[in-house]
């Protein structure tokens, strides 16, 4: 498992791309929106929605893992490294492992990055660091999870980039990562509730306020998690037949 | 060393092997001879232990072929499989950490395969800066990390030049002296001739013959005799014995070739016919290939 995830750091460390995507972009758009939807308010007014855009826009950048998570997995179908690593010792559990980890990394940089990127640039408050931090991990590993299902499920990338939009951008409108959740209408609100991004931003801003109760707390961690787990089974079954279109 | 008891595999309603039965000779470089979509390549996946949907058996030493034996093979496939941005060194690294190669083990065995294929002075350089006879090398030299004493080679050979198709041939016959077996599947013949001395044919599936080069030269390969002469033709040829056209002239089989030169010579004394060119043609397994299929394999 350790030589798949050094080989993946490095290739990762290498692709610029993937800077933008997860850090340049997310900035730009967070500069962009808190510039637009601030202009001409009052102080209070713009405190709320800093508070609401920061981690708002940390919950919908991380989704944009899965598309390099697609990237990664169908480069390595299409060119033969499947098939070349499945004639190895390497069992699918640690393959799929030694591809996952790495992503991990990144998307816990990312969220760290962007919340001190809020601090320091809008000065939001980071009430309960601690629970900031693991409410981080458990939407890292939610958000790689889904990405790793996605990515032995899809058979073209045009297909995982097209579902990832879905995933990311759909579940950013639909969980209030764009708008106050309060202003949409009741059927939608309900749907939230059945997305990750809903219960990742409520706990996040209220993790930022300090003020997050514990039962809250591991509901959430418990939903992020759950579904985390079910991307990663999901990957394992499907893992099966994502060699097979590998090796034919 | 390598037994394979009637091993059927489909891929929905096509099939792919039909009851495949090979005995591999530990120390043997065995050639899989078809053309393209024989079976190939899906045979050397199973041997390669990375199909294991298939029935009948696969044996290693009276072992059944499992993932506690993939420690034991080297697969070399047919697709280029490094990592571009990665140095040659480091995905010698990769392949040998797989195998659970470590430290100063990993190191040393990388230098000594990056010598083994001619690398050496390009160790830290990236792939994408390599030519493709070097990358072909370097895929050979990735199986051979973890010194397999059982090597499939897939094609090895595809698209490179002479020299690195040369150097890849030096390779193979090193690795045999140290008394690796190995099976290579090829559609080139040549090759297979040169480096094999075994060898089983595969057509669309099936074993349509297999034995040692030799026996298999003797057997099936029919003696011919190749003519050209600007009056040469096919009334000339038809009494000796059948023929086809090849390069300006004719290929002609016959079980006596050299009676059937002294006539021809003959006749075309006898009608002042001018000869430019008649030999005889050593047997090639690719007319055994022919005999056996009615086909040419790159046909």
């Amino acid at each position: 498992m350790n030589a798949i995830m050094v080989m993946e750091l490095k290739k990762h460390v290498q692709d610029r791309g993937l800077l933008f995507w997860m850090l340049i972009l997310p900035i730009i758009f967070t500069v962009l929106f808190i510039a637009m939807f601030t202009a001409n308010t009052d102080d209070a007014t713009r405190q709320q929605v800093i508070l609401s855009i920061v981690p708002g826009y940390v919950v919908m950048f991380v989704f944009f893992i899965m598309i390099s998570m697609v990237s990664a997995f169908i480069k390595d179908r299409d060119k033969g490294m499947t098939t070349r690593v499945a004639s190895t010792p390497i069992s699918p559990y640690f393959y799929l492992l030694g591809k996952w980890i790495p992503f991990m990394c990144i998307v816990i940089i990312q969220v760290i990055v962007l919340f001190l990127f809020g601090r320091l640039v809008y000065d939001v408050p980071l009430g309960q660091p601690i629970i900031l931090l693991i409410l981080s991990i458990f939407l890292t590993f939610t958000v790689t999870g889904v990405g790793l299902a996605l990515a032995v499920i899809v058979r073209t990338e045009n297909m995982g980039i097209a579902i990832t939009q879905i995933v990311a951008l759909g579940g950013a409108m639909l969980s209030g990562l764009w708008v106050p959740l309060e202003m949409m209408p009741d059927f939608m609100q309900a749907i939230s509730r059945f997305l990750p991004q809903y219960w990742a931003h409520q706990a996040f801003q209220d993790a930022m306020a300090g003020n997050i109760v514990f039962t809250e707390l591991m509901q959430t961690l418990l939903i992020l998690f759950g579904i985390g787990i079910a991307g990663f089974v999901i990957a394992i079954l499907r893992y099966p037949f994502f060699l097979k279109r590998a090796v034919h | 060393m390598l037994k394979i008891n009637n091993v059927k595999k489909h891929y929905g309603e096509i099939q792919a092997l039909h009851e495949v039965s090979l005995f591999i000779p530990k120390g043997s470089c065995y050639g899989l001879v078809g053309p393209n979509g024989a079976g190939k390549s899906t045979l050397i996946k199973i041997l390669a232990s990375i199909i294991h949907d298939y029935k009948g058996e696969a044996l290693i030493d009276e072992n059944v072929l499992n993932r506690g034996l993939k420690e034991q093979i080297g697969y070399i496939p047919q697709d280029i499989c490094l990592e571009e941005d990665i140095s040659a060194a480091g995905n010698l690294y990769f392949f040998g950490r797989l195998y659970g190669i470590k430290g100063k083990v990993l190191r040393q065995r990388a230098q000594e395969v990056l010598q083994l294929v001619g690398l050496s002075e390009r160790s830290k350089d990236k792939i994408s800066t390599f030519s493709g006879g070097m990358k072909r090398r370097l895929n050979i030299g990735c199986a051979l990390m973890h010194d397999p004493k059982l090597i499939i080679m897939d094609e090895p050979t595809v698209g490179i030049d002479p020299q690195s198709r040369r150097y890849i041939f030096q390779m193979i016959e090193g690795l045999k002296s140290k008394g690796c077996t190995i099976i290579y599947a090829s559609h080139y013949m040549e090759e297979v001739e040169r480096l094999c001395d075994h060898v089983a044919f595969i057509d669309k599936g099936e074993i349509i013959e297999k034995g040692s080069v030799s026996e298999l030269l003797q057997k099936f390969a029919i003696p011919s005799i190749f003519i050209r002469g600007s009056h040469i033709n096919s009334e000339v040829l038809e009494q000796y014995g059948s023929f086809i056209n090849k390069n300006d002239g004719y290929l002609l089989s016959t079980q006596e070739p050299l009676n059937a030169m002294e006539n021809i010579i003959k006749y075309c004394r006898q009608n002042k016919i001018d000869i430019d060119r008649l030999e005889l043609v050593h047997p090639r397994l690719e007319d055994v290939f022919f005999t056996l299929t009615g086909s040419s394999l790159r046909e």
